[in-house]
């Protein structure tokens, strides 16, 4: 019974979407792979043997791309990886020789040693409330250790002069060119494919609002830990391949500076396009070894003015340059992807009359600043529970402490019966806890259709391989977008909507989680009379025809007085008053509070 | 990094551990407190602080091929240090102030272009320069460098001096009211950006005046900052804004690093400061500075 | 040195006029004043009321240059002032009391107070000036801000205001939260120093009966734009509670 929206411009245009362009993953690889093997044959030794190099580093440069241009993680630490992956090589093939299942060890070994460094750096790195910096940080960290280890490895590690003369497969440097280039196509397709599927908008999800994520009962840590791991291991696998070609390992291969290149050359090729950084790393690489002959610090020096410039004027890179150019062409624009929407049957919960919420004795204090003391609440479903009080009354507080329980408070809260002390915000969000916050929080870069398929994901997954036509969501959502306009810009990305149609796009997000109870942090603050209207249309039809349960932050005491079920009054962090619309308003309490200083 | 030679646990021996605990966490605190002020100031982490070390150094260079008094390299050191930081702080950090992540790879870019600046001024080989202070003092019956001596000096004097400008000048407080609220500095008429510049000059000119005060412990070459950097860089995180946290920090960190150097391994004891901040920063990610 | 305030700013006597034309700013891509047009004439109080999220504390923060300006002029005494920084505007001699985060909490009063300050040689006797108005600051210079009451932090953040001898005081709820004693020392303050200096006066008030105290004219906004105006006067009261009650 799937019910699909009348198809509007964008969703037509998506049907319409030339083959060639789903294609050209395959057809720029087919292509590549094509030259890259005849090259060899044209080229003299000198560039065969650089290129072979130039092709195994932008290998790395794709896994920093990954992490920093997509993940927006800033890392140092793929250096580390790499040489790991090649001192894992060169250690066993120098202690038991090169026969071919050795050499299959070597790889396995190569992988997984890094796999699980990764895993540890990614543990240190990523966890709930840790920061970017702290992140690069430990990237920063992980190649000096693995660096001085090796330094003190002695026989084994070969020490400051690295290892030497160790068996390696049995290629000429056209083979070694080949495999790397094999290597580089493969592992830029891959991340080709990935980037562009819907597996991919997470990467990027994760860059924009880490905290977004969390609210989309999405798991940021244990994803950012997955991706360090993985890439860590392809980084290895590139180590294998470097060992091999060049027969020779050092510590500089696994050193804070070479990380540091890496980052250099994807960020002259153009962060977070893939194919700048390939291209960048390889023409940068190949121009050193061709011009550091003869003007060695020269070209260090140009090439350090040019990253300057570049970080400060262009950080998009020279791809950015190319892409300037390329859209000054007059050509046919390509319309943006969209999905068809899809009505996704309810998975709603039984409505019962046991509490949906219980609070008790909330107390919470900054140091000797109390801002909550003896909170008790108990919310049912269906309910539509306004929190009213002057600034500095606690409201934001509650619901921060209502939907993540790592932040400290003393008292209970209970959802469903089950106490959310202790656990993140995406926990409670299992726990059936959407959250809206009051400045609209939604993934900046990615469009419409993205951020509602990402609140999806916790339920349905996400194609690491290519983007769905269709985007199932329950009748509710697709009711918010309807009312909205929001189904008519669904390939539009998010940072260019209007500020009421961000807030919209956010409660969107919230309802498609389907979730027992909505928090929401004054969502009509900035908005139209019109769109105000709109929202509270939308909550009353949660409330009455779902069953869903609403708590909602508001300083627009009409808007409070229209949709409220019951009314809660905060002042100076107490419960004042807990009653419904009538009792609150009749109030001579709530008149004192918001007329005068409350003391008297 | 700097040399521990290992020592029999005696009394004497205790008492020169102790002492190169103290010269170590001095040397440290030198090299980190101009980066800790950039830091808590701009907020941003400049990796360019290496390459002021370096300028710092060949400062010392200049000095001696010159003719001069090698301790009017100090001087000379903090006043290029500070010019060149003036004009980076214009040019490359202002922009990137949004930006924080960025402004880590411009710095670091800008390093590289200091350091190939100075390569191709002075070539890239090992520079000799004049001891400030040569031989060695009698300490508990043993010789002991007189110049790490002279650096703990330096330390405290340096220490003294920047809690004197934080604590008495106007300038000290502007810089600590724009470190706890920005927002609050500027309504009150703080000309915030003319304060991110002159912190951004002094961070830079001390870490010059610590590149002179490194040449007699190590070697002077274009590179020679970034060995120090991470460790700096490490230093500050676990601070973050406190000087007094920072001057903890380099006396744990410091002391770790000895000891390593001493009982385990010199390279280990190398890293001993960047591991264990990581892992301070891990467990209490405000680091020192809430003691 | 790093105060850009000149002295004579300072000395100069009497109010400051404030023009706002069809002023208009937000954050982002949200609009949170829309269009709001005022006059304050030399030694006039206005009182700005209204709901929490209305756009007051940004419509301050847009007149001293924290928050952009999208639209529309300010001008102080005929002069021009929007894109200028807050610097600038304090060195015009405008005071802000504003209602988050107000001081500086692990420095002490006196330091509090000499930030307000383009030198310390003016210090003395703008620190006479304001025991003036608050004694209970004398005893207590060296004491951390964050260890005051409420009630003395607003006091503090209002003496700090007054340290400049300001010729136009933006305040920011300073009364809310406050013992009706304390506020009545407010705004005895404000009432003195206006009296003296003849001060203007841009006064964001929940408080309607600290706002009835020391205005001479209201606004309400609503929305991001005002919703209604008039002079402080018989039927005030009750045409600002239409605007106030739930």
């Amino acid at each position: 019974m799937p019910e699909t929206i009348p198809a509007d411009a964008f969703a037509a245009a998506a049907d319409g979407r030339p083959r060639l362009a789903r294609a050209a993953p395959l057809v720029v690889t087919v292509l590549a792979a094509a030259a890259l093997w005849v090259a060899p044959l044209v080229l003299d030794t000198f560039a065969v043997n650089v290129l072979t190099r130039s092709m195994i580093y932008a290998v790395l440069a794709v896994t920093v791309d990954l992490l920093w241009g997509f993940a927006g993680i800033l890392t140092f630490g793929q250096a580390a990886f790499f040489g790991v992956g090649a001192y894992a090589t060169a250690m066993l093939l120098t202690a038991q020789g090169g026969a071919p299942h050795w050499m299959a060890a070597a790889i396995l070994l190569a992988v997984a040693a890094p796999v699980l460094l990764g895993l540890a750096v990614g543990w240190l790195s990523f966890y709930h409330r840790s920061t970017a910096l702290y992140a690069s940080v430990i990237s920063l960290v992980v190649p000096i250790v693995v660096t001085q280890g090796i330094y003190s490895g002695g026989e084994r590690t070969g020490s400051s002069s690295g290892l030497v003369g160790f068996d390696v497969l049995p290629l000429e440097i056209e083979g070694f060119f080949r495999l790397a280039a094999f290597l580089l196509v493969a592992v830029t397709l891959a991340a080709w494919i990935l980037v562009r599927s819907d597996a991919g908008r997470m990467l990027v999800a994760l860059r924009d609002n880490e905290a977004r994520c969390a609210y989309l009962g999405l798991n940021p840590r244990r994803l950012q830990i997955g991706l360090t791991a993985a890439l860590a291991g392809v980084a290895g696998l590139a180590g294998f391949v470097f060992a091999n070609a060049s027969g020779v390992v050092a510590p500089e291969n696994a050193g804070f500076l070479f990380g540091t290149e890496l980052v250099i050359w994807v960020a002259l090729g153009g962060r977070g396009t893939l194919i700048g950084p390939v291209l960048g790393t390889i023409a940068i690489d190949y121009l050193a070894a061709n011009l550091s002959g003869d003007l060695p610090f020269l070209w260090q020096l140009l090439l350090g003015t040019a990253f300057v410039a570049i970080i400060i004027l262009l950080p998009g890179g020279l791809a950015e340059l190319a892409r300037r150019a390329w859209g000054a062409l007059p050509r046919g624009q390509r319309p943006a992807f969209a999905p068809r929407l899809r009505a996704e049957p309810s998975h709603a919960a039984e409505r019962t009359e046991a509490p949906l919420l219980t609070v008790r004795g909330l107390a919470k204090s900054y140091g000797s600043l109390t801002v909550l003391e003896n909170i008790d609440v108990t919310i049912r479903a269906g309910e539509l529970v306004s929190l009213v009080g002057p600034n500095g009354a606690g409201k934001t507080t509650l619901m921060r402490c209502l939907s993540d329980g790592t932040e400290p408070f003393r008292g209970a809260i209970a959802v469903g019966g089950v106490s959310t002390t202790g656990l993140t915000p995406n926990r409670i969000v299992a726990l059936g806890v959407g959250r809206k916050f009051q400045v609209a929080s939604v993934f900046e870069s990615l469009s419409v259709a993205d951020c509602l398929r990402l609140a999806r994901a916790s339920r349905a997954g996400l194609s690491p391989l290519a983007r769905a036509e269709t985007l199932a969501l329950p009748q509710a959502v697709l009711d918010i977008l309807r009312m909205t306009g929001l189904d008519a810009v669904l390939a539009e990305p998010a940072r260019l909507l209007s500020h009421g149609q961000k807030q919209a796009l956010e409660l969107a997000m919230v309802v498609a989680l389907e979730p027992r109870l909505i928090l929401l942090d004054e969502p009509t603050a900035g908005l139209t009379k019109a769109e105000r209207t709109t929202i509270g249309t939308v909550l009353k039809g949660l409330t009455a025809d779902l069953g869903i349960a609403v708590v909602l932050v508001e300083h627009d005491l009409d808007f409070v007085r229209e949709i409220s079920s019951r009314i809660v009054v905060l002042h100076q962090g107490r419960l004042v008053l807990d009653g419904t619309v009538d009792e609150v308003v009749g109030s001579e309490l709530v008149r004192t509070i918001y007329a005068g200083g409350g003391h008297d | 990094m700097i040399g521990a030679k290992p020592f029999a646990p005696t009394r004497i021996g205790t008492m020169l551990l102790i002492l190169d605990i103290l010269t170590t966490a001095a040397i440290l605190f030198v090299v980190a407190i101009g980066l800790l002020a950039v830091f808590g100031v701009l907020k941003i982490i400049n990796f360019a602080h290496g390459a002021w070390l370096t300028v710092g150094a060949y400062c010392a260079v200049v000095t001696a091929k010159l003719g001069l008094n090698p301790w009017a390299a100090l001087p000379l050191a903090f006043a290029v240090g500070a010019a060149l930081g003036g004009l980076a702080e214009l040019f490359i950090i202002r922009p990137l102030y949004r930006r924080p992540l960025d402004a880590i790879l411009a710095t670091w870019g800008l390093g590289i272009v200091v350091g190939q600046l100075i390569t191709l001024a002075f070539g890239r080989d090992v520079q000799l320069t004049p001891n400030l202070v040569s031989g060695t003092v009698d300490v508990f019956g043993t010789g002991y460098s007189a110049y790490r001596l002279v650096a703990l000096l330096a330390a405290l004097v340096v220490g003294a001096a920047f809690a004197l400008v934080i604590e008495r000048t106007r300038l000290g407080l502007s810089a600590r009211a724009v470190i706890m609220n920005e927002t609050l500095a500027r309504s009150l008429g703080l000309d915030t950006a003319r304060v991110r510049l002159v912190v951004f000059m002094i961070g830079a000119g001390l870490a010059a005046l610590a590149g002179v005060l490194l040449t007699p412990l190590t070697s002077v070459d274009p590179t020679m900052g970034v060995g120090w950097l991470i460790g700096a860089f490490m230093l500050v995180m676990v601070a973050d804004t406190s000087f007094l946290a920072l001057a903890a920090a380099c006396l744990v960190f410091g002391a770790a690093q000895v000891l390593v150097s001493t009982f385990v391994s010199p390279v280990l004891g190398g890293i001993a400061v960047a591991v264990l901040a990581a892992l301070v920063l891990r467990i209490s990610p405000k680091g020192f500075s809430r003691a | 040195m790093i105060n850009a305030g000149p002295a004579d700013a300072v000395s100069a006597a009497g109010g400051a006029s404030l023009v706002l034309g069809g002023v208009s700013s937000g954050y982002g891509a949200v609009s949170i004043v829309k269009g709001v047009s005022l006059a304050i004439r030399p030694g006039e109080s206005v009182a700005l009321l209204g709901k929490n999220g209305m756009g007051k504390t940004t419509l301050l923060k847009t007149i001293l240059g924290l928050v952009a300006l999208r639209a529309g002029s300010v001008a102080i005494d005929g002069r021009s002032v929007a894109g200028l920084p807050p610097a600038k505007l304090v060195a015009l001699g405008v005071g802000y009391a504003p209602q988050e985060q107000p001081l500086f909490q692990d420095l002490s009063i006196r330091d509090n107070l000499r930030l307000a300050l383009a030198s310390d040689r003016l210090l003395p006797g703008a620190l006479e000036r304001v025991f003036g108005y608050f004694p209970f600051l004398r005893d207590r210079l060296s004491q951390r801000a964050g260890t005051l009451s409420g009630g003395e932090q607003k006091m503090l953040i209002l003496a700090r205001a007054l340290m400049l001898r300001p010729r136009l005081l933006l305040i920011d709820e300073i009364s809310e939260g406050l013992q009706p004693s304390v506020v009545d020392r407010i705004a005895a303050a404000l009432q003195a120093e206006r009296a003296a200096n003849g001060t203007s006066l841009l006064i964001v008030e929940q408080n309607l009966d600290f706002a009835l105290r020391v205005a001479n004219r209201w606004a309400a906004l609503k929305l991001g734009e005002i919703d209604d105006e008039g002079s402080v006067d018989g039927d005030a009261r009750a045409r600002i509670l239409c605007h106030l009650s739930v």
